[in-house]
């Protein structure tokens, strides 16, 4: 078997790989992170390197020969969400810290240690289960630190004793999306947060959508992925741990929110009944586990709070969503969207809510486009009309390299203001998009978005018909997740994702799923609350409508800018 | 007679809401029934081409296919018994695991507008399903399985293994399609013929029903 040197021309590395090995797998054994959103299939052709200075896909290139790999470093910063807005909440969580003075047992006694422990805490041994890996603790604290001792606890449980003042309690929220991580560490004591990191899901290597990974661990059992996105926790876990000087052992809790998919794929649970129809989850209740028992490597009996989920496509991002927007208080009819990697939509408020997932695949992630690109340095964010033609908006103020979700909106209804694209979607003449044009736009490109968004606005329609109520009846439109914070909510009706008697009241909530997760850390009536709202929500099949084709079909077109639109935007100063 | 024109034109357009009164307009007029369908079905056959040569995509061909299908609604109790359905008789359906139907009903509309009889067996179906279904017609000639979900290719294999052990097998034909289906997996499990889109999908009908 022949051996072969790839040297990694940008990273300076060169690594040794048998023959007949791809590229692809070449990038990931060096530790390069390596995009393949088709999984390797040579059909996105998103993994493009230059193999001795030529573009080839680095999915289908088997090396058999000493190589140099130029990877093309396209996606270098990405942008990611991570604040959302906040709900304060009292502080009460599941975790509690004392400060305690410990009495030393006296001549003539025999209480234990343990006893005056909880006699410290206000009660008697009783009260509290015994944990005899903390005895030691107490009996140091007694000899060397006049008994002030801090105690950690759950309930009831004495989790951890240590000297006052010995190292912080820290608290640690994670919203494992599709595509992005991000996580958050908060102070154990106050619930202030402290820090937050994020990272792209390492999962993508495996296949960009769940489908793709679900079918993955279909084929060859869930642990990899499972390992994967532990130790990419492991890794944000001490990153936190770096911004803030503290230590991952200081981590108590943990709590989680994400997709079905992304729950079921952390604890390790077969995808199976989430890709088969009904697609329902294999288990949807709000879950404390113990953090050791899933790779998590922080204070050895700390535990993980698994928010609930709704259904197989509808997920525990969700409930956070719903948690953040205090939902189960909300008087006001509220519609709440979150356009990541799947779309997930819920209409309500504190006395009814249905939530529906629709496939709007993943246009708005820049698949499927030709230009199209994630959030990232060189997308085309936004645009707008002058002098009836379009000008677009660079992350980073460079040279465009591609077009994002945001943009896609903006240029689009740019094109539809300047009748260069008609309703039908019909592309008139080719639209670059870049002064040397390579960066455009194509008419399969256009049918790609329309397809995506009349997803969503077909999920809406139906969601409002389900509810019994008008489309003007709902009061707000909060839409969730990075995308909502960079689209534009004029463009976004004037396309038709979003429906147009709702464009004055669309308010972007950041990463509302974080929000969720922390909150469910501050505030233990915050996670029973979660338990609550899961189990008292709807779920709408869409693909089991009658009524769903024909409503995505409606939605194809694009709307029509009508006299009276147009008269009413002149008034506005359009 | 430029009403049958009319009626082509609202196909290619997908404009389904003005289908209805341009046919009967047609008719008013004195075109046969027969003769309006024929000329749907060619007008079909347009998108069908253009779609293949991705000179349009599925969003044209959905709105189509719904426009081809409420005008024929019109047609079909004025048709004589041989009128629609005459090239045969063709079952369909999205194997089990697998909600997903859009593109089944776009094959599904197609295959109809080429002149088949079209029993949509729905979602979901069950492999006994699929075979209880050829047994109640014992004169199909096609039976199209599709399934959009690569974790439900299993279920696609299981019921062309079924079919293919069961003594009708010689008197039909398997055709399989959907997004995550490849001519090498068809051959795989057995098929008879794999497309990659409704348009292709109708015209192999075609082929194979011959």
């Amino acid at each position: 078997m022949d051996v072969f040197q790839v040297t990694f021309v940008n990273e300076n590395k060169t690594i040794s790989v048998k023959e007949e090995t791809t590229v692809l797998e070449a990038m990931r054994m060096a530790g390069l992170s390596a995009d393949a959103p088709c999984g390797g299939m040579g059909t996105c052709g998103k993994c493009q390197v230059k193999v001795d200075g030529a573009l080839c896909l680095s999915c289908q290139e088997r090396i058999e020969e000493d190589i140099t790999v130029e990877t093309l470093q396209r996606e270098k910063s990405h942008r990611i969400l991570v604040s959302g807005t906040k709900r304060e909440v009292p502080f009460l969580p599941f975790l509690s810290v004392k400060n305690v003075q410990i009495e030393a047992c006296r001549i003539g006694e025999s209480t234990s240690d343990w006893d005056r422990l909880c006699l410290a805490l206000g009660g008697t041994a009783k009260d509290y289960e015994p944990n005899l890996s903390v005895l030691e603790s107490i009996a140091r604290i007694l000899r060397e630190h006049q008994g002030k001792a801090r105690i950690v606890l759950r309930g009831d449980r004495i989790l951890d004793v240590r000297p006052q003042g010995a190292a912080p309690v820290r608290m640690a929220a994670f919203d494992i999306g599709t595509t992005t991580v991000a996580g958050y560490l908060l102070d154990g004591e106050s619930g202030k947060e402290l820090a937050s990191a994020s990272s792209l899901n390492p999962q993508t290597e495996y296949g960009a959508d769940v489908i793709m990974r679900a079918d993955y661990c279909l084929k060859h059992g869930s642990e990899a992925l499972a390992d994967c996105i532990r130790k990419q926790l492991g890794k944000l876990l001490k990153e936190l741990c770096r911004k803030d000087g503290c230590v991952p052992e200081d981590i108590f809790q943990i709590s989680i929110v994400g997709n079905t998919c992304m729950h079921h794929l952390f604890l390790g649970i077969s995808p199976d009944s989430l890709v088969h129809a009904p697609y329902n989850p294999s288990i949807s209740c709000p879950l404390i586990l113990p953090a050791k028992d899933y790779g998590l490597e922080i204070y050895p009996f700390g535990e993980i709070l698994m928010l609930p989920v709704i259904a197989g496509f509808v997920g525990a991002d969700t409930v956070g969503c719903l948690l953040a927007a205090n939902l189960e208080e909300e008087e006001k009819m509220t519609l709440l969207i979150d356009i990541g990697t799947n779309g997930e939509i819920v209409l309500g408020n504190k006395n009814r809510r249905i939530a529906c997932s629709t496939a709007a695949g993943p246009a708005f992630e820049g698949a499927k486009i030709a230009c199209g690109m994630r959030g990232a340095e060189g997308a085309i964010s936004h645009a707008h009309l002058e002098n009836g033609k379009v000008k677009c908006q660079v992350i980073g103020g460079g040279r465009p390299a591609g077009i994002c979700g945001s943009g896609l909106i903006d240029v689009l209804a740019c094109l539809l203001e300047a009748g260069i694209v008609d309703e039908s979607g019909r592309l008139e003449e080719s639209c670059p998009l870049s002064e040397d044009g390579s960066v455009y736009l194509t008419q399969k490109d256009i049918r790609e978005v329309q397809l995506a968004k009349a997803a969503i606005a077909a999920g809406i329609r139906l969601l409002v018909d389900k509810m019994g109520i008008s489309m003007e009846e709902i009061s707000q439109v909060y839409i969730a997740g990075a995308f909502g914070n960079y689209m534009d909510p004029k463009n976004a009706c004037r396309i038709g994702l979003l429906p147009s008697e709702l464009e004055d009241r669309i308010v972007p909530v950041g990463n509302a799923a974080g929000e969720g997760a922390k909150l469910a850390l501050q505030n233990r009536d915050e996670f029973a609350r979660a338990r609550r709202l899961a189990l008292h929500t709807e779920f709408l099949e869409l693909a089991a409508l009658p009524e769903f084709q024909d409503c995505f079909i409606d939605e194809l077109e694009f709307p029509e800018q009508t006299d009276a639109i147009r008269q009413e935007k002149r008034k506005n100063g359009y | 007679m430029s009403k049958k024109e009319d009626v082509s034109n609202l196909i290619v357009k997908g404009k389904a809401k003005l289908i209805t009164g341009a046919v009967q307009d047609a008719l008013d007029e004195g075109c046969e029934p027969g003769e309006l369908l024929d000329s749907m079905i060619e007008a079909m056959d347009v998108v069908g081409e253009k779609f293949k040569n991705n000179e349009i995509f599925v969003p044209e061909m959905l709105v189509a296919a719904r426009a081809m299908k409420k005008g024929v609604e019109v047609l079909k109790p004025l048709l004589a018994e041989g009128g629609a359905g005459t090239a045969g008789k063709v079952i369909i359906g999205t194997v089990a695991g697998d909600l997903h139907d859009i593109g089944k009903n776009l094959v599904a509309m197609m295959i109809e507008s080429a002149g088949f009889e079209v029993i949509d067996l729905g979602v979901d179906v069950s492999t006994e399903k699929f075979v209880d279904a050829v047994r109640e017609n014992p004169d199909v000639k096609i039976v199209a399985l599709s399934a959009l979900l690569t974790t439900t290719m299993p279920a696609m294999k299981n019921t062309v293994d079924v079919l293919n052990k069961q003594d009708f097998r010689s008197n039909i034909k398997i055709m399989v399609g959907g997004a995550p289906i490849t001519q090498e997996f068809a051959d795989e499990i057995g098929a008879d013929a794999y497309t990659t889109d409704a348009a292709s999908a109708a015209q192999e009908a075609k082929i194979l029903a011959a």
